[in-house]
C-alpha cells in the first residue's frame, strides 16, 4: 500500500482488493444488505394520489380525504351535452334535454351499476312542491306573499308588475344573479300571455296545458342548462374515486361511451369534464408517445456504455448495483419515512439517471488503467482511488445538497430532500461496494473461457482518453473561453428572474383534451367552474351559516349545501306562523268571478313596458339568454326593433276594440282555472310539517350527506377556473374570510406555489450553502471551492434566462430540475477539480482527457434518459424532457469548458493556490 | 368633503402613522384635482369584453357638475341603437335611470351604487364618485413605491372610512413625477377583486385627465374599455337644469 495515500484512498484500496479476490462473499454482503432493507420496502407506502402532494397533517387534507372517501359529489363526473351544432335554438334546447332524459336512461343500464352510484339529469322539485314555502327565506316570503296576495288575474298581474319593479328594475346584477331562475319565470309568464290571449278570443284553455305553463313560471326548469339553452348538464356520481386507480378509466371509459352514443344519436354531441376525467385522461396520456422513445433512449444508452468500456456486460455490471441502490433507497425510505409519495417516486426514476454517473467514473477509471497497461487487479484499486475521491465528494455534496432540503417547511420539499439525499448515498455506497467483485466475477469467466475482449470492440474502439482534444484546446485559448462562457452566462441571467411558473395544473395537461376544452366551456356558458372547494361539517347550523356567508362572496358563483334543506327551530316558527297567516288570507279570497278589461289593459300595457326595460338592461348586461327569452315575449329584436306581433299587441287589440272581451265566459273560466291551480300550488308548497332528512331527493342525500350520515358537505363553485393561479389567489382570499376550512384538489396547485415561490427557493439557496461548505472542507480551500461551485451558478443562471425566453415555466413535475441540477452540475465540476489537484498545474490536458470522457458519457446517458419524455403529448412531462435535458447539458459544458478554463486562468495565470491549508506541496 | 383642518389635526393626535398620512393624503389630493374639475362634459364610448369577446359598443354624453357641496352627474348613450336615449342621473347617493325604449324614469334605492353600470365593469359609483376625488370616503395610507405601467409610482392604500363605502379599500398608484393616477386596484372581502388602469393623459385647462382606461374584473372573465373622445372642462355645454329628473323625462 503505498504510503502517501489518504485514509479514505486506503479504504477504497483495502476493499478494492478484498472485494475482487472474494467477489462471491462481497456480493453475498451486498445481497445481505439488500434482504435487510427489504423489510423497509415491506412497510412502505406508495402515495400516488394528490393527497401526497398537499400538507401530510393538516386540517384540510384530512377533510379532502373524508369527502372524496363519503360523498360522491366530491369525484363526480360531468357529462356536457351539446346542441350548439343546432341553429335554432328552440329545436337545440328541446334536442338537448331529451338528450339528457335519454343518458340518464341509459345510465340505469345494469352495464354501469359497477360505476355509477346515481345521476342527477334533472332537479328533483317534489320536495319543494310541497314544502317549498318552509325552505324559503322570510325576505322571499314577503315578497311571495305580496305577489300571491289575490290570485285573480288583474290584481296578479298588477303585484308581478309591482315585484318586478321592485326587484329588477334599474338592477342589472340581479337579474344577472337570477337569471336562469328569471328566464324560466318568464318564460311562464310568455306561456300563460298566449293563454290568455287565446281566453280573449274566445277559446277554453286546457286544464293540464295551463298547470304546466304554471309549474314552469312558479318551479322553473329542472334541467341544469347553459346561458343560452343550448347546452345541458347531467352530474354522474361515480361509486370510484379518481384514486382507485384500477376502476378510474374503465369507469370513466364506460360512462363516456354511453352518452356520447346517445347524443350522437340525436345528432348532437356530449363530452366529460371534472377532475375525476381529467384524472382519467393524465393517466392515459402520461404515458402516451413515450413507448418509442424510450426503447429508442435505453438502447442508445446501453449501445454507448457497451462501446465505451466495450464489455458486453457493461449494463449487468452497472445495472446490478443500480437497481440495487434504488432498493436500498426504497428501503431505508420505508424505515425512515414510511412513504413514497410522485414527487419522490419520480425523484426514484432520476435516480437511474444520476447512479449510474458513479458506474461510469469507476468503469472509465478501469478501462483507462487497462488502456494503460496495468493488471486487473491494479486497474480496479487505482480506479477505486483515483474516481472514488471525486465521487465520493460528488455524491457527499450532492446528497448534502438534497439532505438541506429538509429545512423547508414544505412536507413535500423536505421529502423529496429526505429521499434524495438517501438516494446518492445509497448509490454510491451499491457501486463501491459491487462494481469491483461484478468486475471480478468477469474477469474471473473470461478467464476461464480463455477468452480476451470481443473482437468487434477492437475494430469499433473509442478511446478511454477520447476528451482529450477538448483538454488541448482548453489549454490554448483558456481565456477566450471563459470569456465567451461568461458572456453567455451574463446575457441569460438578466432574463433569469423572468422565469415563471406555471400555476394552472390544467395547462399541464395534453393539449386538446376534451375534459380540459369542457372545463373552460362550462365557466363561459354555465357560468360555473366544475372544480371549486368544499367544507364539510356535522353542524347543520354552522352549514347554515358558512353557506349564506359564503354566498355573497363576489367569487363565488353558487354554494350547494343542505342548507337550502334545513330549517332551524326559529325558523320553523317564524315560518310556520307566517304561512298560517298566508294560508289563512288564501282562505278569505275567492274568485271575482269577471276580469276587469281596463284594469287587465293597464296591467298589460305596464307588463310589456317592465319587460322592455328589463330586456334593455339584459342587453347591457350581455344576459343573451335573457335577452332572447324577453324579445320572444316582447317582440323587440337585439337591437330595440320592434320586429313582430306578440301576444302583448293582439290582447291590447282585442281589449281596446272590446271593453268587455274580460267577461266572457273563457276569460272568466281561465281566471277561475288559474286562481284554482295557483290556489292549490300554494296550499301545498305551504306545508308546515317538519322536514327531515329522509324527505330530501336521493341524490341531495348522496350528494350533500356523508355516507355515514354524520357530516355534510358545502361546494362552492367559483365564478372561473380556480386552477389559474390568480383567479384561485382572489378565490381562496376571499373564502378565508369566512372560514379556513375550505378544502379541494385545487389547493394542490397552490403548494406548487409555495413550494417554488417561497419554501422552494429558501432551501435551494440553502442547499447550494451547504454545498459550499462542504467543498470548503473537501478541498480546504475557499478560493477553489468557489471555483467549483461557479459552474453550477452559471448553469442555474443560463437555464432559467433560457427558461424564461423561451417561455417554458417551471411545473410540477420539472422542478426536479433544481435539485437534479444541484447535484450533477456540482459533481461534474468537483470530478475536474480533484483530478486537476492530483494532476497538478499545466495539466488541464490531462485532467480533461482522463474525467471528460466520463462527464461526457455520463451527461449523454442522463440526456438520453430524460429526452425520452420529450414526444409525451402531456405538457409536463415534455417540458420536463427539455428542461433536464437542456440543464444537463448546461452542467457539463460549464464544469468542463467555463470551470477547466477558469481553473486554468487562476492557478497557471493569477498564481492563485488552491491546495488544501495543511498540504501546501508543489 | 375635504379634510378639515380640524380633522387633519385631530388625526396628529391619535395617528401615529401621521406624517406617512398626511403625505398620502397629499398625494391623492394632488392626483384627485384632475377628477375635481367642475362642469365637465365628454363624450365617450365604452366597450365590455366578455372571456376576451368585445361586446356591442356603448357610446355616451356625459355631464357632471358641482355645486353647493353635491356632486351632480348625468350620462345619456347615444349608442347603440337599443339604448340611445337612456339616461342615468346621480346626485350623490340618490340614482335614477331613464330608459330610452320607453321613456320611463325609475329612482334606484342608494344600495343600487354599488351595481354594475350598464352590465359595464364599473359600478354606478365607479362612475359618479370621481367628481369627489377617490379618497373623500376613504383613509390613505402611504404603502410603498413600485414601478407601474414603466412609471414610478406612491403605492397608497385607502382604507374605507365606514361601512357604506363601495369597497373595504383601494390601493392607487400615483405617479411620482405629475401625480397622476395610474392603477387602481379595488378590494372586497380581503382580494384585489377589479383593477383600472389608466392611460392616455391629455392636459385640458391645465389639468391632466386620461383618455382612456380600462377596468379589469378579476372575480368574471371580463373588462371594459372607456375612450374618451372629448372632454371639456368648465364647459358651457353644462347647465344646472340637466340634472333634475323633469329632463331626464324630456330626454328624447
Amino acid at each position: 500500500m503505498n504510503q502517501s495515500q489518504n485514509f479514505r484512498e486506503k479504504v477504497l484500496s483495502r476493499w478494492a482488493g478484498w472485494s475482487i479476490e472474494n467477489w462471491g462473499k462481497a456480493l453475498l454482503i451486498a445481497l445481505a444488505i439488500t434482504v435487510l432493507l427489504g423489510f423497509g420496502i415491506s412497510r412502505l407506502r406508495m402515495e400516488m394520489t394528490f393527497y401526497s402532494m398537499l400538507p401530510d397533517k393538516s386540517n384540510q387534507v384530512r377533510d379532502l380525504k373524508n369527502i372524496v372517501e363519503n360523498f360522491s359529489y366530491a369525484s363526480a363526473v360531468l357529462v356536457v351535452v351539446d346542441g350548439r351544432s343546432i341553429d335554432d335554438p328552440v329545436e337545440a334546447e328541446k334536442t338537448v334535454k331529451q338528450t339528457i332524459d335519454a343518458i340518464t336512461l341509459e345510465y340505469s343500464n345494469d352495464l354501469y351499476n359497477p360505476y355509477i352510484a346515481s345521476v342527477i339529469g334533472k332537479v328533483d322539485m317534489n320536495l319543494f312542491k310541497e314544502h317549498g314555502l318552509m325552505l324559503t327565506k322570510m325576505d322571499d316570503l314577503e315578497r311571495l306573499k305580496r305577489s300571491y296576495s289575490d290570485l285573480n288575474l288583474v290584481p296578479l298581474l298588477k303585484h308581478i308588475n309591482d315585484d318586478f319593479e321592485a326587484e329588477y328594475s334599474g338592477n342589472s346584477d340581479k337579474l344577472a344573479d337570477e337569471e336562469t331562475q328569471a328566464v324560466s319565470q318568464f318564460r311562464g309568464l310568455g306561456e300563460l300571455l298566449k293563454l290568455i290571449e287565446q281566453a280573449a278570443e274566445g277559446q277554453e284553455v286546457s286544464d293540464s296545458k295551463l298547470d304546466e305553463v304554471l309549474d314552469s313560471y312558479m318551479f322553473g326548469d329542472p334541467y341544469i342548462m347553459s346561458n343560452d339553452n343550448r347546452m345541458g348538464l347531467i352530474i354522474v356520481q361515480p361509486t370510484f374515486t379518481m384514486n382507485d386507480i384500477q376502476i378510474l378509466q374503465p369507469g370513466v371509459d364506460t360512462i363516456e361511451i354511453g352518452a356520447k352514443k346517445i347524443a350522437f344519436r340525436a345528432g348532437i354531441k356530449a363530452g366529460l369534464t371534472g377532475i375525476t376525467t381529467v384524472g382519467r385522461d393524465e393517466m392515459v396520456t402520461s404515458g402516451q408517445g413515450l413507448a418509442v422513445s424510450s426503447i429508442l433512449s435505453l438502447l442508445l444508452i446501453l449501445g454507448l456504455l457497451v462501446l465505451v468500456f466495450r464489455m458486453f456486460s457493461v449494463p449487468i455490471i452497472s445495472g446490478i448495483p443500480l437497481i440495487t441502490g434504488i432498493l436500498w433507497t426504497v428501503g431505508l425510505s420505508g424505515f425512515i419515512i414510511h412513504r413514497l409519495n410522485i414527487m419522490t417516486a419520480m425523484y426514484i426514476v432520476a435516480l437511474l439517471g444520476l447512479g449510474i454517473d458513479y458506474a461510469i467514473h469507476l468503469l472509465s477509471g478501469y478501462i483507462q488503467e487497462r488502456d494503460g497497461g496495468s493488471d486487473f487487479k491494479t486497474a480496479v484499486e487505482q480506479s477505486l482511488i483515483k474516481s472514488g475521491a471525486g465521487i465520493i465528494t460528488g455524491a457527499l455534496t450532492t446528497s448534502a445538497a438534497f439532505f438541506a432540503l429538509t429545512i423547508a417547511k414544505s412536507g413535500l420539499i423536505k421529502e423529496l430532500g429526505f429521499v434524495a439525499g438517501l438516494g446518492i448515498l445509497s448509490e454510491l455506497a451499491a457501486m463501491l461496494i459491487m462494481i469491483p467483485p461484478l468486475l471480478a466475477y468477469r474477469e474471473h469467466r473470461l478467464i476461464k473461457k480463455g477468452k480476451k475482449d470481443h473482437r468487434i470492440f477492437s475494430k469499433i474502439k473509442i478511446k478511454s482518453d477520447a476528451a482529450s482534444g477538448i483538454g488541448k484546446l482548453l489549454v490554448k485559448a483558456p481565456l477566450l473561453i471563459a470569456i465567451v462562457m461568461s458572456l453567455i452566462i451574463i446575457s441569460f441571467s438578466f432574463k433569469a428572474g423572468d422565469v415563471s411558473i406555471q400555476d394552472n395544473l390544467l395547462e399541464m395537461e395534453a393539449k386538446g383534451l376534451e375534459s380540459v376544452h369542457l372545463n373552460d366551456v362550462m365557466i363561459k356558458e354555465f357560468g360555473m367552474a366544475p372544480d371549486g372547494l368544499m367544507i364539510i361539517s356535522s353542524d347543520l347550523d354552522e352549514v347554515k351559516e358558512l353557506s349564506d356567508k359564503l354566498d355573497k362572496l363576489s367569487s363565488v358563483k353558487s354554494v350547494e349545501s343542505i342548507s337550502d334543506f334545513y330549517v332551524t327551530e326559529n325558523e320553523y316558527a317564524e315560518r310556520g306562523s307566517f304561512l298560517q297567516h298566508f294560508v289563512s288570507e288564501l282562505d278569505d279570497g275567492a274568485p271575482s268571478g269577471t276580469v276587469d278589461s281596463e284594469g287587465l289593459l293597464d296591467e298589460l300595457y305596464r307588463l310589456e313596458t317592465n319587460l322592455m326595460e328589463m330586456g334593455d338592461l339584459a342587453y347591457l348586461g350581455n344576459m343573451d339568454r335573457l335577452v332572447h327569452t324577453l324579445g320572444d315575449i316582447t317582440g323587440i329584436d337585439e337591437d330595440g326593433v320592434k320586429t313582430r306581433e306578440t301576444s302583448f299587441d293582439r290582447l291590447f287589440t282585442i281589449l281596446e276594440e272590446n271593453p268587455n272581451a274580460g267577461t266572457s265566459g273563457s276569460m272568466e273560466n281561465l281566471q277561475n282555472a288559474i286562481y284554482n291551480n295557483m290556489d292549490q300550488k300554494l296550499r301545498t308548497m305551504s306545508s308546515t310539517g317538519k322536514i327531515s332528512l329522509d324527505m330530501l331527493p336521493t341524490n341531495i342525500k348522496d350528494s350533500l350527506i356523508s355516507r355515514d350520515g354524520k357530516s355534510f358537505l358545502i361546494s362552492i363553485s367559483p365564478t372561473q377556473s380556480p386552477w389559474e393561479g390568480e383567479y384561485r389567489d382572489i378565490f381562496t382570499s376571499q373564502m378565508n374570510t369566512v372560514t379556513d376550512k375550505g378544502t379541494g384538489m385545487i389547493l394542490v396547485a397552490d403548494q406548487m406555489n409555495i413550494m417554488a415561490r417561497q419554501d422552494g427557493r429558501t432551501a435551494s439557496i440553502f442547499a447550494v450553502f451547504v454545498v459550499f461548505l462542504i467543498l470548503v472542507a473537501d478541498f480546504r480551500n475557499i478560493k477553489l471551492a468557489l471555483i467549483t461551485i461557479l459552474p453550477l451558478m452559471g448553469s442555474f443562471l443560463t437555464l432559467f434566462g433560457i427558461m424564461a425566453v423561451t417561455g417554458i415555466k417551471f411545473d410540477f413535475v420539472n422542478i426536479i430540475v433544481v435539485p437534479l441540477l444541484i447535484g450533477i452540475g456540482i459533481d461534474d465540476a468537483v470530478h475536474i477539480s480533484h483530478r486537476y489537484l492530483r494532476e497538478g498545474k499545466g495539466k488541464m490536458d490531462l485532467v480533461i482527457a482522463r474525467t471528460g470522457t466520463a462527464l461526457l458519457m455520463t451527461t449523454l446517458t442522463t440526456v438520453f434518459g430524460f429526452a425520452s419524455f420529450i414526444p409525451s403529448i402531456m405538457r409536463a412531462m415534455r417540458s420536463t424532457g427539455i428542461v433536464l435535458s437542456l440543464a444537463m447539458a448546461i452542467a457539463f459544458l460549464y464544469s468542463v469548458f467555463f470551470h477547466s478554463a477558469v481553473l486554468i486562468i487562476v492557478t497557471e495565470k493569477l498564481g492563485w493556490n488552491i491546495k488544501p491549508w495543511r498540504r501546501r506541496i508543489k | 368633503m375635504k379634510k378639515t383642518l380640524l380633522g387633519i389635526l385631530l388625526l396628529t393626535v391619535f395617528s401615529l402613522g401621521f406624517l406617512a398620512a398626511q403625505t398620502a393624503q397629499e398625494i391623492v389630493d394632488k392626483a384627485d384635482a384632475a377628477f375635481q374639475a367642475d362642469r365637465v362634459y365628454s363624450t365617450s364610448r365604452m366597450t365590455v369584453y366578455k372571456s376576451g369577446e368585445a361586446q356591442p359598443v356603448q357610446e355616451m354624453e356625459s355631464y357632471t357638475m358641482e355645486k353647493g357641496g353635491k356632486t351632480y352627474s348625468l350620462s345619456i348613450y347615444t349608442a347603440p341603437r337599443r339604448m340611445k336615449g337612456t339616461a342615468n342621473l346621480m346626485i350623490e347617493d340618490d340614482l335614477w335611470v331613464r330608459f330610452g325604449s320607453t321613456g320611463r324614469t325609475r329612482k334606484l334605492s342608494s344600495s343600487a351604487k354599488k351595481n354594475s353600470a350598464g352590465g359595464t365593469d364599473f359600478s354606478y359609483a365607479d362612475m359618479g364618485d370621481g367628481g369627489q376625488g377617490l379618497s373623500e370616503k376613504y383613509i390613505p395610507r402611504l404603502a410603498g413605491e413600485e414601478t407601474i405601467e414603466g412609471e414610478q409610482c406612491f403605492e397608497i392604500e385607502l382604507l374605507a372610512q365606514n361601512s357604506d363605502t363601495p369597497y373595504e379599500k383601494m390601493v392607487v398608484f400615483i405617479t411620482k413625477d405629475n401625480y397622476r393616477y395610474i392603477k387602481i386596484d379595488y378590494f372586497e372581502s380581503n382580494a384585489n377583486v377589479k383593477s383600472m388602469t389608466f392611460y392616455d393623459y391629455k392636459t385640458v385647462n391645465g389639468t391632466d385627465y386620461p383618455f382612456r382606461y380600462i377596468m379589469e374584473n378579476h372575480t368574471k372573465p371580463s373588462k371594459t374599455e372607456v375612450v374618451v373622445d372629448i372632454f371639456e372642462i368648465d364647459s358651457s355645454r353644462v347647465k344646472d337644469r340637466f340634472f333634475t329628473t323633469g329632463y331626464l323625462e324630456s330626454i328624447r
